[in-house]
């Protein structure tokens, strides 16, 4: 039963899941007997998702341990590790081979699966320790977590953005095109790929080379690409684009507190592979949808899962499993207490029914419905309890000052109170990563601070919350977040710009019903998503002449009306004859290079063919996969966030698919889930002081 | 005229089996039975090497060496291995024909072809004790060892030995073979020893004893793995299921020798053959106890195939099968089937006999079927001649039907040629179309390729429409192996003969080039290798540092970069290192990613190497945090000093650095004075815990010392005084001077801790439009409504109506609404 709400769009998203579900098994029977298995930490998350701790009981598994720097006691005679490739965990395994080694009466066989695929500095490190003779070594893939029909996430550590622009490392990007490779190996090639951001470009480039490469692989291994046909050599049928958004491109959006139920939920709670912790009070006894599946493999060592007492939290699954849930999570959060009230009346009129059924025939129709109404009554005093923990917060006066700055912010009202508001948020020592969430989008929207005022705060922030912010701050620097701002710096400039041509801020939002994508923060527009709708949607876009400067020339796009976004095509054909089949056509960046110009990092706009030579051949694979598919007109937009993308990135570009409701699917796919906090989380300093705090919270 | 097709054919109760010849040998008479022999499946070669323990004459021209002679089904010489190690316990073939030669000494070698080999050990336990014999099959083998424990390899690519359950037995084995992990219900190869009377199964887990009726002398695992051939030491021959659970078939012998060789005909009977120095008997029993005896005269070798077994003998290669249904249907005399009818009518229609119309009339409803027969029946054939008789009958039969589908006609017509281009006697491999069937096309030409029949392949290929870019580069490493010529008209040929295929990978011969000694030609072949990532593990071998580096860094593939980067700084001084490592940028990056966390030491090196001060800094700055030591601290942190202050756009670092070794000097004397610990604190915090341990004047010190704005000082100290609930102290801070946070704070703060009336205290030093809301939080709606009178807020007034929960208090604010109105 687990995430049976997958796999109902033309894209079969299940499908995804079934292949790594079907492994799991095979690689458990790898090993024979009874094993304990050892998990990456980081991992336990996305693959509850995938398969139920039944299937891992099945095929002989004891114990489950989490892999981490201790020494495991353990009578299992056979361990298996399943671990991304990072080189802490070798060394791990390094020392409980060797601490076994030393007592000869235990004979354990070791395996070691490698998430998605083992690397040689991996097997090298193992040789260095003198295990590797010791280990069987093997692959386990698993790119991508479906959490919903349209969002897949290839769950990375939350610091991708961090590696990619501060340290320069680009493993995600080779990781990330991977991943995508397998997407087009399973539904064919994108036949365009646009993008925008410097890695994004880079992302682009490796795809379009690995193609080229690939093409030898299956050419050396042809006799099992015979069984496994791969769409490779065939441009999809289903999907039209892939749209790269580069997370540095748009920083503003995750830095902004996030508005949507789901947003919220996020921001307050904290959600982890799309599960959230919550009080066993608010989740009740009764197990709701889905929440069977979220018996997370027990995390604590010594399976401890009888210590998971009362009080502990429990963890609930936040996917369209819950019915309830799907309505809500895109909704704006002030829109949601309605509902749920509208809701809670109708489901107690489902139950008053019991009054009026008279006849045998109807009490049983009754009683037959009982079991949905009694779940779907669980699941909205789930959510009731949700709503009323997250109001507790926003009607306070500083959620709504810290919202109020973000909106003043992004809109570039100009006024001091920001910084004196921020000062007041150091003075009373607030968590260092709420200072630097509001201190970063000025700094970003401003196009730096002055020079003092950036002395000034460095000091507070160094004074306030220690020394080893010297780094952080020099990091945040570097990474363009926390800068002066010099007279030669265009950035302020150009984030007006931007705001304006793209109209980033919408004054009038109805988040009842909204006309735009902005309700998600309630009149801000995610710059990303604009950015998709750019490319995918062919808004018009006025150009961004200094001789009209402060209206937003987007109007037609996000026009107060019903007709949304479609918007008045009477302004389209003026701006150039832009008419209505350009919706369903893919253009690419056309018609946006100026835009493109005003935000950082390079633009791509690819096409992909498929050479002549193999056209045949492909038209056959073309051919053959839309006769197992079906043939549908309407094709997907894949809209990839390198970087991590936030739960209102999602519910925006959800919005888009309803406007474009018949004609256009999205999927979005990321590196990982993002907000503003585990953004800079990555960035934040710790010092082991902090470190030890922090693990006995957990 | 070809013999008619039953003439070899026996029969066994129903049923029939045939005896084909294959080949003449073209080996010179060989005295089987004084040789190891492993023969591969497949109709694959014949290995073998003079058995140590059997006498034989020596002659003048025999070596004192042994060799190995590794021959072609037809007996075709394909290498001979000059064998100079141990003593080998057994041979076996893996399944991309390579030969695994097992040594007493516990050493694994692989053979390809060419006589090239790699090999493995089987780890301490066999070398101590050594191997006596061992099971080898198609991707792994068990080894048993001198103290009876088991070893087994499951993968030949990645060799990992893995020592079995131990079996409890003490003596040699009477006989003992395996069960391949594909067929066993817990897909890891199980082991059955046959000790004593009974059988013992052990796998990685345990060992369990069947408790069977034994002793067993001779045994033998059916190639589809569910069936057991048992010989007991009465002669009784018995068939059991592999677990021992359904007793299939009993037959009695009568001879108390064990047979030489027991082995699977396809899966439903068994052969037997024992070598008497009188003569040589092969027996075949059925599943319903009746035999055939057949008798050589000379030696001969038993290899099992899926469909049937091989024979070979002194001089010939030999097949033996049971006849296949369609063939039998047919040709069976007297058969009356509709394809036996179809093979007729097309005898009858070419002697222009009208019987042809007859016959076809007379199956027209199962004219169809008839057809599929024929055309499986021609596949099943050998002789040509009858192949091209049965697709005619079918092509004759096909014509009087209305659609159909010819597709399976046209496919049997493809695999016959195959089949037939790889019998003939100078390729020699006998495939069965069951046999190709099972081994796929690809896998045909890779044995093709193997056995260095490169145009046949590239034809056979071409022909089928597979992929030619695996001959093609075997041919180019064979090409190189081979070659005498230089450089330059190597590469031009291989290139010529290569570049029709533009995405070809090179790697792998410019690997070859590199291992025969030409490195010059692999450079240059590696040129055309179009993925960066395969070039570099040959270029890492090729000691080109750089160049390895930058194809690395191209590919994109960090985990490539890292490899490479490893290998150098393994390889070279730490200058060099560094010196190739610093002008690229993604080299740099990674290094520092890796060094940060496994070794910082290197990384201060490569910092202090590029002057990169900054960085080195913040490096010392960060360990500095990890120090318990206050004095270690100290000292981190001054070389960090040291460091910013030599850059004069970090000023603000060094003044910053500078402060924290002066905080941490107080927090030391802090800690020796009020005994509380300090260190680790902020300047902020370590205010708090001043003003919480009731120490302001001191707190008040750091104020002024490290210049804390008075705004922040105010908050500190108000929120250290209302968590010490110092509500007196709290009212004389207030007092002190006008607050530069305004008054609302300690409102705020004491509602928070619940203390509405220390807050009350408070409400009235606020701005006026602030007082009635904080009144209505602390429950003062009398004198928020007071407030907001008096600020003439009418709309406040109303707020604080709503909120009322009191109808007194309420009458009041109605009251005081009403005056506002009028006013």
């Amino acid at each position: 039963m687990s995430a049976s709400h997958l796999g109902k769009t033309p894209l079969d998203i299940a499908k995804l899941r079934d292949a790594v579900r079907k492994r799991l098994p095979e690689l458990l029977d790898t090993v024979r007997g009874k094993k304990g298995l050892i998990l990456d930490p980081q991992l336990t998350g996305p693959l509850s998702l995938i398969a139920e701790i039944s299937i891992l009981k099945d095929h002989g598994v004891e114990k489950i341990y989490h892999l981490d720097d201790n020494i495991l006691d353990t009578d299992c005679k056979n361990l298996i590790y399943i671990c991304r490739p990072k080189l802490k965990y070798m060394k791990y395994i390094a020392a409980q081979i060797r601490k076994d080694r030393q007592d000869t009466s235990k004979r354990i066989e070791y395996s070691l699966f490698f998430v998605s695929q083992r690397t040689m500095l991996c097997e090298r490190v193992l040789e260095e320790e003198g295990v590797l003779g010791d280990i069987t070594l093997g692959e386990f893939a698993m790119e991508w977590i479906p959490f919903e029909d349209d969002l897949i996430s290839m769950e990375l550590d939350n610091s991708t953005w961090k590696e990619l622009n501060l340290d320069g490392d680009t493993t995600a990007i080779h990781q990330a095109a991977k991943s995508l490779m397998k997407l087009q190996q399973i539904y064919g090639l994108f036949p365009r790929i646009i993008g925008k951001g410097d890695s994004a470009k880079a992302l682009a480039d490796m795809l379009i080379r690995m193609r080229r490469e690939q093409a030898v692989v299956e050419e050396v291994s042809s006799s099992t690409s015979r069984q496994n046909p791969s769409l490779l050599n065939s441009l999809s049928t289903h999907i039209d684009q892939l749209v790269i958004i580069d997370r540095n491109v748009d920083l503003y959006t995750p830095l902004c507190t996030q508005l949507t139920y789901e947003g919220l939920i996020d921001e307050i709670f904290r959600i982890k592979h799309s599960f959230v912790e919550l009080d066993p009070s608010l989740v009740g006894t009764a197990p709701a949808p889905g929440q069977s599946v979220s018996a997370q493999p027990a995390a604590t060592p010594a399976g401890a899962s009888a210590a998971v007492a009362a009080g502990k939290k429990k963890n609930y699954a936040l996917n369209s499993g819950d019915k309830l849930f799907s309505q809500l999570c895109d909704l704006n959060f002030a829109v949601v207490g309605g509902l749920l009230n509208k809701i809670a009346k109708r489901i107690n009129e489902n139950y008053e029914e019991r009054h009026q059924a008279k006849t045998m025939a109807q009490i049983r129709t009754f009683v037959g419905k009982l079991p949905d109404l009694q779940q779907e009554h669980q699941s909205l005093r789930t959510h009731t309890g949700i709503a009323e923990e997250i109001m507790s917060q926003t009607i306070t006066d500083e959620f709504n000052r810290m919202l109020e700055t973000q909106q003043n912010l992004v809109a570039g009202v100009d006024s001091n109170s920001e910084v004196d508001y921020i000062e007041e948020l150091i003075d009373k020592q607030e968590p260092i990563v709420k200072v630097l969430r509001v201190l970063c989008l000025m700094s970003l929207v401003q196009g730096g601070l002055k020079a003092k005022v950036l002395e000034h705060f460095k000091r507070e922030i160094i004074q306030t919350y220690g020394y080893e912010h010297i780094q952080t701050l020099y990091d945040l620097e570097r990474l363009g977040l926390f800068n002066v701002r010099t007279s030669s710096n265009a950035s302020r400039a150009a984030y007006a710009n931007v705001r304006r041509t793209l109209r980033l801020i919408v004054n009038e939002v109805d988040e009842h019903n909204p006309a735009d994508i902005s309700y998600v923060y309630s009149g801000y527009a995610p710059l990303s998503v604009r950015l998709v709708q750019c490319a995918v949607q062919k808004i018009s876009a006025g150009h961004a002449g200094g001789s009209v400067p402060g209206i937003g020339l987007l109007v037609n796009v996000v026009g107060g009306g019903s007709s949304g976004t479609i918007g008045s095509n009477q302004t389209a054909s003026q701006n150039g004859g832009q008419d209505k089949t350009d919706k369903t056509t893919v253009t690419g960046w056309k018609g946006y290079e100026e835009i493109l110009k005003l935000l950082p990092g390079a633009a791509v706009d690819e096409v992909q063919t498929v050479e002549a030579k193999n056209e045949r051949e492909a038209k056959a694979t073309a051919a053959r996969a839309k006769r197992s598919l079906g043939s549908h007109h309407k094709k997907t937009t894949i809209v990839f966030f390198l970087g991590g993308c936030t739960f209102t990135e999602v519910s925006a570009i959800r919005f888009l698919a309803q406007q474009d409701e018949g004609v256009r699917d999205y999927l979005v796919a990321t590196t990982q889930m993002i907000n503003g906090s585990t953004l800079l989380e990555s960035v934040i300093q710790s010092t082991p002081f902090d470190r030890g705090e922090s693990v006995e919270q957990v | 005229m070809a013999p008619n097709p039953t003439s070899g054919w026996i029969q066994l109760q129903d049923r029939f089996y045939r005896k084909v010849e294959v080949y003449s040998l073209l080996w010179k008479q060989i005295e089987l039975s004084k040789f190891i022999i492993a023969g591969a499946q497949y109709g694959g070669p014949i290995a073998m090497i003079r058995d140590d323990k059997k006498v034989l004459l020596l002659q003048n021209q025999q070596p004192i060496k042994p060799i190995i002679y590794i021959y072609s089904s037809a007996g075709k010489l394909l290498q001979q291995i000059q064998w100079d190690k141990g003593r080998i316990v057994a041979m076996g073939w893996t399944e991309q024909e390579q030969l695994v030669v097992a040594m007493e000494e516990g050493t694994i070698r692989m053979y390809n072809l060419d006589g090239e080999y790699t090999q493995f050990t089987l780890g301490k336990e066999a070398k101590e004790h050594g191997v006596t014999d061992c099971q080898i099959w198609g991707n792994g083998l068990v080894a048993m060892t001198g103290n009876y424990q088991l070893i087994s390899v499951t993968n030949f690519e990645e060799p990992r030995p893995k020592q079995l359950a131990d079996p409890g037995i003490s003596e040699p084995p009477h006989c003992w073979t395996v069960i391949l992990p594909q067929y066993t219900l817990s897909r890891h190869v199980e082991v059955l020893i046959a000790t004593a009377a009974t059988i013992i199964v052990v796998d990685g887990q345990d060992a369990v004893d069947q408790r069977l009726q034994g002793p067993f002398t001779k045994m033998a695992v059916s190639p589809n793995g569910k069936f057991l051939a048992l010989f007991t030491s009465e002669g009784k021959l018995w068939v059991v299921s592999t677990d021992f659970q359904k007793n299939l078939s009993e037959f009695a012998t009568k001879s108390g020798i064990p047979p030489q060789q027991l082995a699977w005909c396809g899966t439903d009977s068994v052969v037997l053959y024992w070598e008497l120095s009188t003569s040589k008997i092969v027996l075949m029993i059925g599943p319903f106890g009746d035999w055939i005896k057949l008798s050589y005269d000379d030696a001969i070798y038993l290899i099992p195939e899926i469909d049937g077994v091989r024979v070979i003998t002194a001089d010939k290669c030999e097949f033996l099968q049971k006849v296949p249904s369609p063939t039998e249907e047919i040709f069976a005399i007297g058969s009356t089937s509709a394809s036996a009818m179809l093979y007729d009518a097309l005898d009858h229609f070419e002697r222009k006999s009208p019987k042809a119309d007859d016959n076809i009339r007379g199956i027209r409803a199962e004219l169809g079927d008839a057809v599929d027969n024929c055309i499986e029946a021609a596949g099943h054939e050998f002789s040509e001649h009858y192949q091209r008789l049965l697709l005619k009958a079918a092509a004759f039969g096909k014509c009087f039907l209305d659609s159909y589908n010819a597709e399976q006609f046209v496919n049997m017509a493809q695999n016959l040629r195959v089949m037939n281009a790889v019998r003939y006697y100078d390729i020699g491999i006998p495939i069965t179309y069951a046999q190709y069937q099972r081994l796929t096309p690809e896998s045909l030409i890779d044995r093709l390729i193997n056995r260095n029949h490169h145009l046949l392949a590239m034809r056979i290929a071409s022909y089928l429409k597979i992929r030619t870019d695996r001959i093609l580069i075997h041919w180019a490493c064979a090409k190189i192996k081979a070659s005498t010529e230089d450089e330059e008209t190597i590469c031009r040929a291989i290139v010529d003969k290569l570049s029709l295929n533009a995405s070809l990978s090179y790697a792998e011969i410019a690997k070859t080039a590199y291992k025969a000694g030409q490195p010059r030609l692999a450079t240059r072949l590696l040129d055309y290798e179009p993925r960066a990532a395969d070039q570099v593990p040959l270029l890492i071998s090729m000691q080109e540092d750089e160049l390895s580096l930058v194809k690395a860094i191209e590919s994109g593939d960090t985990d490539l970069v890292y490899l490479v980067i490893f290998h150098l700084k393994r390889k070279l001084p730490l200058g060099e290192f560094f010196r190739l490592v610093n002008n690229k940028p993604l080299a740099c990056n990674l290094l520092q990613v890796y060094c940060k966390e496994q070794d910082r030491e290197l990384l201060k090196d490569f910092y202090y190497q590029d002057d990169r001060r900054i960085e080195s800094a913040n490096l010392s700055l960060e360990e500095s945090f990890g120090e318990t030591d206050i004095v270690e601290r100290i000292s981190k942190l001054r070389i960090a000093l040291k460091l910013y202050q030599d850059d004069r756009n970090h000023t603000f670092e060094a003044k910053m650095v500078e402060d924290s070794i002066k905080v941490l000097q107080l927090q030391t004397q802090l800690e020796k004075d009020l005994k509380e610990s300090f260190v680790g604190l902020s300047i902020s915090q370590t205010i708090h815990k001043c003003i919480i341990l009731g120490q302001s004047s001191k707190a008040a010190k750091i104020k002024t010392d490290f210049k804390v704005t008075e705004k922040r000082f105010w908050w500190i100290k108000l929120q250290g005084l209302v968590e010490t609930r110092d509500w007196e102290e709290l009212e004389k801070f207030a007092k002190s001077k006008k607050s530069p946070i305004g008054y609302e704070p300690f409102v705020q703060e004491c509602i928070k801790m619940r203390q509405f009336q220390e807050a009350s205290k408070y409400i009235m030093k606020c701005e006026p439009a602030a007082r009635p809301m904080l009144f209505v939080k602390i429950g003062a709606f009398r004198e928020a409504a007071e407030q907001a009178f008096t600020n003439k807020d009418m709309a406040t007034l109303r707020e604080v109506r709503a909120k009322c929960p009191n109808s007194v208090v309420g009458q009041e604010v109605d009251n005081l609404i009403i005056q506002l109105d009028t006013k």
